[in-house]
């Protein structure tokens, strides 16, 4: 979907947000969202949740840029065989 | 607001429908305050986020008076399996987007690519992120004293 014209403005939550070349960041808050949810539901108690929370969102982005790398690497070295 | 004690008088499906109601709800209601609303913040963020994202489009119901049978019209609409768990706020966000889809000023604003899954990603994940703590708020309804 393209703002088609001056008329269409840009109308929050019914038209998509234009951050077409960002949206690798939108990584971010969902890792954060995951991690806060699972840690308040594994930790006895809440207090330990922030660290761990902070943990294991550092954990899924370290895995996440792993995956990007080594399937960059696979994709880089189909297309040079 | 205290989280160190749980109330084990709440029947657990009570708890999981309360959970299911308003995300954390289940939480609140055996005594873990704390823990509701940072569950229910959370998760409701995730999920206005992702409609913030794509816009609300991206939450569609199945339409069940299509051809085929039930399962197959829901599996056609296979993320809003996981939408639908955020309870009364996915059903309001399916009820509105279908109202969008009939408005001649709108019925054409969708994101697409990326975007659309994006979107679709957050809210449905919000939904199961839900379904977790709806089965552990009703698991310590059940079985927990103290937390």
């Amino acid at each position: 979907m393209l703002l088609q014209s001056p008329a269409d403005a840009y109308v929050p939550f019914v038209y998509p947000l234009p951050i077409w070349d960002y949206w690798p960041w939108l990584i971010l808050p969902l890792c954060a969202g995951v991690a806060i949810v699972y840690k308040s539901v594994k930790c006895g108690t809440m207090k330990e949740v922030p660290r761990e929370a902070l943990v294991i969102f550092v954990w899924m982005l370290v895995g996440f840029a792993c995956a990007a790398g080594a399937l960059a690497g696979v994709v880089r070295w189909v297309v040079e065989k | 607001m205290s989280d160190a004690q749980t109330n084990n008088n709440v029947p657990p499906p009570l708890v999981a429908l309360a959970g299911w109601l308003l995300p954390g709800a289940g939480y609140w209601i055996i005594g873990q305050r704390v823990r509701a609303v940072t569950v229910c913040v959370t998760i409701l963020a995730v999920f206005v986020f992702g409609i913030l994202i794509s816009g609300i489009r991206v939450v569609q119901a199945p339409d069940l008076s299509g051809p085929g049978s039930i399962p197959q019209r829901i599996l056609q609409r296979p993320w809003f399996i996981g939408q639908i768990l955020n309870g009364p706020v996915g059903l309001a966000a399916a009820y509105v987007s279908d109202q969008l889809a009939e408005s001649p000023t709108y019925r054409n604003i969708e994101a697409k690519a990326r975007l659309a899954e994006i979107g679709t990603l957050y809210t449905a994940i919000a939904g199961m992120l839900n379904l977790l703590t709806i089965i552990d708020s009703a698991n310590r309804a059940t079985h927990w004293g103290h937390v």
